[in-house]
């Protein structure tokens, strides 16, 4: 079910906050006129540990505004100003979790043509999170009331109203929706990061950055499930990385083979997309490996060696020519 | 050929080697080959009342004291909760008092009514303080009452017990990322060490994922006070209610990510008590409603 948002008369007294127009009243809830202003600096003494989720983004700073009432509990506003869309994306793909929200009128997660098509708010509990533009929004009712939750959607209309919606990251369009007939991406378990610790959060590998993952890359995990009648919910994950050149991928990639994988030979194979991934029986199942041009592809948990080839060469013969090498 | 450093892996939690691996010092520290504690050592009380909170989320602070009540009783084995409170503590101690203050906090009722029973038991309250912040609190204390409130953490997999005293180091972000899994240490620093009397986790309405910031989505009212003398088994018995109820959720297992080592680090590697299931005694009281044990 899609939230579609229509609210009129709720906004009063409008102050501009760079391009985001939030209204100083709201039903019964009023905000202070300026918001407090947190950077990387001091978004510790804010969120204590949280803060290292927003910084393994292209973080550029956050203004938070309280809504209080006499009547009611407060409204949160948290406006994350990230350096680019796609990082405010990243944050809302670490959850899909929640009931879509629309603001201007059109469909929400309808297509199937595009990963993450029109997904660009969700609503749940008393939280709305949305991303447009370079903003992250999270907009929270401290109790969930018919008049909080309408509070709530009215000031997720006024953060978007006068933003953009930009694409999805190139990297999450690169991926195939299936692979063959035997395997169906996951679009509400996918998740875009820049950092080992978001990448922990989804997919845990190691306590320690093996991938050497930093701001200048950028990275998706995506399970791909089992296509079966039989109930079978096998899901076999998927991380692709890109790096800023061949050599920062090449390097990431023997160390992620000399942490993960101690025991075996490596085999890095040539460049080449038509050539076959490096393939290893873990533990979970079959893990492939492939580095191409600037990318790297990994498979894990897959049942047999064949699904976990096909996976890595499906998802790799969507990627640029030479893998974009520089 | 060169010795190459181990590195902890998703694998060594399929295997079952963690401790293994952080044994060739992955983390800096030694993981010892001996069991901590003897079996069955550990006490952990779950208390629970369904009218704890009402369905708008406002603590009953009558029930709450009943709630305290029992659980100090059943936790020290006394007739009353005067007797039990100074089995824990002495008379003259300085009390320090330490919740959860931000993100998900500590609810309120349940500091006050800790205060309340300890003043009742004949503690002076000038000599009740909140002791949460910096590494000054506790070395101002004799005593102290760890009182977190029940959440995942997206760090450290859980941000409830082990994590309350992460400002007593006087350097908390050197305790993320990585060495998130030390947090034991902390308890082991002089000005710390000995004095957790009481661990009593507000478990009226907590946080299975995406902590420390609240989600609603979720939470939930599990209604319950979980206490013990050793931490590190009543962060155990935390876990396994946050994990059980991550599974509910989804309909099918959903561990917590990253995984908590810091709690099996607690064990065997700082001596702070038990992570081992088999040697906590668990009682529950009351509610026995989705009690995920």
């Amino acid at each position: 079910m899609t939230l579609m948002v229509s609210i009129r008369g709720e906004a009063t007294e409008k102050m501009k906050v760079d391009n985001i127009n939030l209204p100083k009243a709201v039903g019964v809830w009023t905000r202070p006129e300026s918001p407090r202003f947190i950077n990387s600096k001091n978004i510790f003494k804010y969120m204590n540990g949280a803060g290292e989720l927003y910084l393994g983004y292209r973080f550029d700073h956050l203004e938070v505004f309280d809504y209080t009432s006499d009547s009611q509990d407060n409204i949160l506003v948290e406006l994350y100003f990230m350096e680019t869309s796609d990082d405010a994306f990243g944050l809302l793909s670490l959850d899909w979790g929640g009931e879509p929200v629309s603001f201007d009128g059109s469909p929400t997660a309808a297509s199937n043509k595009s990963v993450t098509s029109f997904t660009r708010a969700l609503y749940g509990g008393g939280l709305l999170r949305s991303w447009s533009d370079n903003i992250y929004a999270r907009v929270m009712a401290e109790r969930e009331t018919p008049a909080s939750k309408k509070a709530v959607l009215t000031l997720g209309k006024a953060i978007t109203a006068n933003t953009n919606n930009p694409p999805e990251p190139e990297l999450v369009k690169i991926l195939p929706l299936e692979i063959g007939s035997a395997w169906k991406l996951r679009k509400d378990r996918l998740g875009f990061f820049r950092s080992y610790l978001a990448l922990n959060s989804i997919y845990y590998l190691s306590h320690e950055n093996i991938l050497d993952l930093d701001l200048s890359a950028e990275a998706v995990i995506v399970p791909y499930e089992h296509i079966s009648n039989s109930g079978d919910k096998r899901r076999s994950q998927f991380l692709l990385v890109q790096y800023e050149n061949h050599e920062r991928a090449r390097k990431a990639l023997n160390h992620f083979h000399d942490a993960y994988l101690p025991e075996y030979k490596k085999e890095i194979t040539a460049d080449s997309a038509a050539n076959s991934p490096s393939l290893f029986k873990l533990e979970d199942g079959w893990l492939a490996y492939k580095l191409f041009g600037k990318y790297i592809a990994i498979v894990f948990e897959c049942p047999d060696q064949e699904s976990a080839r096909a996976i890595i060469q499906k998802n790799v013969s969507n990627l640029p020519k030479k893998g974009g090498k520089s | 050929m060169k010795d190459k450093k181990a590195v902890l892996t998703r694998r060594d939690f399929i295997r079952g080697t963690i401790g293994v691996t952080l044994g060739a010092s992955v983390l800096g520290f030694q993981w010892p080959k001996g069991e901590a504690k003897a079996a069955g050592s550990s006490l952990v009380t779950v208390m629970r009342d369904k009218n704890a909170m009402d369905a708008s989320k406002n603590v009953d602070s009558t029930i709450l004291e009943k709630m305290l009540e029992q659980t100090l009783i059943k936790v020290t084995g006394q007739k009353n909760s005067k007797d039990a409170w100074l089995s824990l503590v002495k008379p003259n101690d300085v009390i320090g008092l330490v919740p959860t203050d931000h993100l998900n906090p500590t609810h309120d009722e349940v500091v006050e009514v800790v205060e309340r029973s300890l003043v009742n038991a004949g503690i002076p309250k000038d000599k009740i303080r909140l002791a949460q912040g910096g590494p000054s609190n506790p070395k101002e204390c004799d005593s102290l009452i760890a009182l977190p409130g029940l959440k995942a953490h997206w760090l450290t997999g859980i941000g409830t017990v082990l994590k309350l005293y992460i400002l007593y180091s006087g350097s908390p972000s050197s305790y993320h990322k990585s060495n998130s899994s030390k947090l034991g240490e902390i308890w082991n620093l002089p000005f710390v060490k000995g004095k957790t009397k009481l661990v009593l986790v507000d478990s009226l309405y907590p946080l299975c994922d995406k902590g420390p910031q609240p989600d609603p989505r979720y939470q939930w009212p599990y209604n319950g006070l979980i206490a013990g003398t050793d931490p590190v088994a009543v962060e155990t018995v935390c876990l396994k209610i946050i994990t059980e109820k991550r599974k509910a959720m989804r309909g099918e297992p959903w561990p917590l990510s990253p995984p908590p080592i810091c709690v099996e680090a607690a064990d065997k590697v700082y001596g702070l008590g038990t992570s081992r299931m088999g040697q906590i005694k668990i009682e529950h009281y009351g509610w026995e409603k989705e009690l995920l044990l």
